[in-house]
């Protein structure tokens, strides 16, 4: 009885998908894998004898190199050339990338169709060619292609090149074709007239400009408050930014951050936690603020979890700023000391302090409770251990003076 | 006659399963404290223990382990100089905060009771920092695992980390006797083990390992053994459990209740967790697989503890593999549904390089011994699945002291250096 019912489930897909099969199993490699236009758009940099070069495939390139469809909400093809003039080998950490990014031949089998063997052996080998291949031997340039999450709008890159005792990182704004003109991605790192920014160079001067920044975010208006600015992050953009996409951050940006204002405007970068292990459901809003350190941009920074989180239902369509926003605070400075990219640590005041017997309400209509600190964290390009981290002597919250008592009622510490 | 016997099979271990729920009272009396594992390293002592599920309903007042959350409790003494904070990521990458656990249980809950679980979950959590001559405890609640759990604690000072990793058994779950002996103690006669500090010795004996893993009766050669993991439960595990590997067995319910499910149907029981291969004579040691997620579970590889030792760090050999049918596939549940990615090169490069950021790998190369298999005449593993490869095998030394990604040495063998590379880049070329 379950042979025959096999046997005609088997029946029916033959039928079905001979059709398919049929246009597939004459598919051939495309003839033109030129990465020429790529070459002529991609974004360079060089360091330390290292040049790298990268852009973001158009769905037309995917279309023209791969000979294949792929499932672009889910893949973005990114080309990578690097060129090795030191004398060891350099390999590219692609977890540094994208934690989840995918082999080619994950893509090539998410393309496979039934009862075409051969069809299916060259589109495996055809992606398997592109790909980018490790090492890259000195006196050698290698190009390539990455498949990983899409990001829209301009895609941050982070390019991690390993070598004997040495790390060669890059982080890369590319431009996403497709996105071009579309108002939803619209991308421009903000800039501040030079006459506009505070420059501080002592941490004391920094310190006291950022306890004097806005506490909360507002609504468009301006005229009622929004999510309080719980964080600091200090640093270039790219080594934030590097931190961030280790740790499995992508930028998403969505109406619900839009209608956050702070100096009179929505967020300049949202980063969101995504993994396909389901991470912690947390968002990064960041402002970049009119003060520089030691050359470094400031960014004020709004960091949150929806109310569900991972639990939400799914076809939940409010987001609503979770109210334990210290808690969130507090993981995302764990997250970052995981990142390699997290150099010192601090706390300030400037959030308010918000009570959880009279919880501010935000116009969002959330309400949350806060110990009112921000954290405060500075970014280097230099890989960080968990052992280098230097923790700031400013409010006295790290040295566990000031404690995460909720309620009065501490109960937790002994 | 065959299903009749199943059938029956099946109704003898329903009863003896259902038997045991029964005669198994919750626990009165929580004593999770009393056998938890304690360490003590530079004025920093910590103890943890992983509750049950019967034990976390009693704790939490709600079924954590039916959402997939194991509570694990730690207490942090703190005799050093300065406060310490501890990473719950370092513990489960995807771990819950509290406050997330709590929703899990509230909706559609009136806010009073959804109030009162936030409350109790938030007091129940470990709270940050550890001042220094306090003593802190609470729970981090991380994703759930079976039989055994490695328990591994980062913490974080003004300049200054400390590691802790433990092996722990979760009650209620059929005691892993095998997985307590390859831990707990030598399992090769003292006259087998050969300790080595010479890396032209070591290397030499890794390229004279077994090509690849076998069948039990060791006639069949299988998936290529192409991964050599030095160290143990101080400085490998860790760097494991921080990237998102958890240990997988064969989970006893899980799989009973598969054995029944698929003897009642009478359809084959074809995807076990994890298969058994053989190698030095036994199966596996140590299973493991990345993330959780049914979608995700993309990567497993498997270890033997060797009688080698390199500079006394325990070698373990093994094999690892990347499943490529699940994450992005369009084809129809009728077809098949796993699918191992033929390029084994690719999954070991992806986890060499993974463990880059796991702060506990120091060293890394690669020797011959797996002998190469080209695209054009790929072998097949045990389960007929191709692969082809550049027949190394990759070696990764962990050490506790933590290695920022600036500071990964290289072994100084030619294999690395040169031949590898050579044949490396001549292949993937």
């Amino acid at each position: 009885m379950h042979a025959m019912r096999r046997l005609l489930s088997t029946v029916a897909c033959v039928a079905s998908l001979s059709l398919a099969a049929a246009g597939c199993a004459a598919w051939q490699a495309p003839a033109d894998v030129s990465d020429a236009g790529l070459r002529d758009r991609a974004v360079k940099a060089t360091k330390r004898d290292v040049r790298v070069s990268a852009a973001v495939l158009s769905a037309d390139d995917s279309r023209r190199m791969l000979g294949v469809e792929v499932d672009r909400k889910r893949v973005q093809p990114v080309w990578i050339e690097v060129q090795n003039q030191t004398a060891d080998p350099l390999w590219l950490l692609r977890p540094g990338t994208d934690p989840d990014y995918f082999s080619p031949l994950e893509i090539a089998w998410s393309v496979h169709m039934p009862l075409a063997e051969d069809a299916n052996a060259r589109i495996d080998e055809h992606l398997n060619k592109l790909g980018f291949k490790n090492p890259v031997l000195p006196d050698v340039t290698h190009a390539g292609l990455l498949f990983i999450n899409p990001e829209h709008g301009v895609r941050l890159l982070n390019i991690d090149l390993l070598q004997r005792k040495a790390l060669i990182p890059f982080s890369l704004f590319l431009s996403v074709p497709d996105d071009a003109g579309d108002e939803r991605f619209a991308f421009s790192a903000y800039r501040y007239p030079d006459s506009a920014i505070k420059d501080r160079n002592t941490l004391a001067a920094l310190r006291s400009e950022l306890e004097r920044l806005p506490c909360c975010a507002t609504d468009p208006r301006g005229t009622a408050y929004g999510a309080p600015l719980n964080i600091i992050f200090v640093g270039e953009s790219s080594d934030i930014g590097a931190a961030l996409a280790r740790r499995s951050y992508r930028r998403d940006m969505r109406p619900v951050d839009a209608v956050e204002q702070v100096f009179g405007r929505r967020p300049d970068i949202v980063g969101r936690k995504q993994s396909q292990a389901g991470a912690p459901a947390t968002w990064v809003r960041a402002w970049l603020a009119p003060i520089r350190f030691e050359g470094r941009s400031v960014y004020l920074v709004q960091v949150g979890r929806p109310v569900g989180g991972r639990f939400a239902p799914p076809d939940a369509t409010s987001v609503v700023l979770h109210e334990d926003v210290d808690e969130a605070r507090n993981l995302l400075i764990q997250d970052m000391m995981y990142s390699g990219g997290l150099d010192k640590l601090g706390f300030v005041t400037g959030a308010g302090p918000a009570s959880p017997t009279q919880p501010p309400t935000a116009f969002s209509g959330a309400r949350y409770q806060s110990d009112g600190l921000r954290a405060v964290m500075f970014f280097a390009t230099r890989p960080i251990g968990l052992s280098e981290v230097e923790f700031l002597d400013w409010e006295p919250y790290l040295d566990g003076r000031r404690s995460a008592a909720r309620d009065g009622n501490d109960d937790a510490r002994k | 006659m065959n299903r009749m016997v199943k059938l029956v099979l099946a109704a003898t271990v329903v009863a003896a399963a259902l038997a045991g729920c029964t005669s198994t009272p919750l626990p009165t009396n929580i004593d999770y404290k009393s056998r938890a594992v304690t360490r003590t390293e530079g004025g920093v002592r910590i103890s943890a223990a992983v509750l049950s599920a019967e034990e976390s309903v009693t704790v939490y007042g709600v079924p954590l382990a039916k959402k997939s959350i194991q509570p694990v409790w730690i207490e942090v003494e703190n005799r050093d100089d300065r406060a310490y904070f501890l990473l719950s990521p370092g513990l489960d990458p995807n771990f819950f905060p509290a406050s997330e656990a709590a929703e899990a249980f509230t909706p559609g809950d009136p806010p009073d009771r959804t109030l009162e679980l936030d409350r109790r979950f938030w007091h129940l959590a470990f709270h940050n920092p550890v001042p220094p001559g306090a003593t802190t405890s609470g729970f981090v609640l991380t994703n759930l695992d079976e039989g055994f759990k490695f328990v591994h604690l980062d913490l974080v000072a003004n300049g200054r980390a400390r590691t802790f990793s433990i092996l722990t058994t979760v009650p209620g779950f059929r005691a892993d006797y095998r997985m307590t002996q390859v831990f707990g103690r030598e399992i090769y006669p003292a006259e087998k083990i050969v300790n080595y500090t010479d890396d032209a010795a070591f290397r030499a004996a890794l390229v004279a390992l077994p090509c690849c893993v076998t069948n039990e009766a060791g006639s069949k050669n299988g998936d290529p053994l192409n991964l050599v993991v030095v160290g143990g439960l101080d400085d490998a595990f860790p760097a494991f459990a921080r990237r998102g590997w958890h240990a997988t067995e064969e989970k006893w319910t899980g799989s009973i209740m598969k054995v029944v499910t698929s003897a009642l149907s009478g359809e084959r029981y074809t995807n076990a967790p994890v298969s058994d291969l053989y190698l030095f004579g036994r199966v596996q040691d140590l299973a493991l697989q990345r993330a959780r997620d049914n979608i995700h579970q993309r990567n497993h590889l498997r270890l033997w503890l060797s009688p080698m030792r390199y500079h006394g760090k325990q070698v373990w050999v093994g094999q690892i593999s990347r499943d490529i049918g699940s994450r992005l596939t369009m084809h129809s549940p009728t077809f098949t549904t796993h699918k191992i990615d033929p390029d084994v090169d690719e999954a070991r490069g992806a986890l060499m390089q993974d463990m880059a950021y796991s702060v506990n790998l120091a060293k890394l190369g690669f020797v011959q011994g797996v002998g190469a298999a080209p695209r054009s005449a790929p072998r097949g593993n045990l389960t007929t699945d191709p692969y082809h490869t550049d027949g190394l095998r990759g070696v990764l030394v962990f050490d506790r002291r933590h290695t920022s990604l600036a500071r990964i040495t290289f072994f100084p063998w030619q294999g690395t250096d040169d031949e590898a590379e050579q044949v490396t880049g001549r292949i993937k070329q």
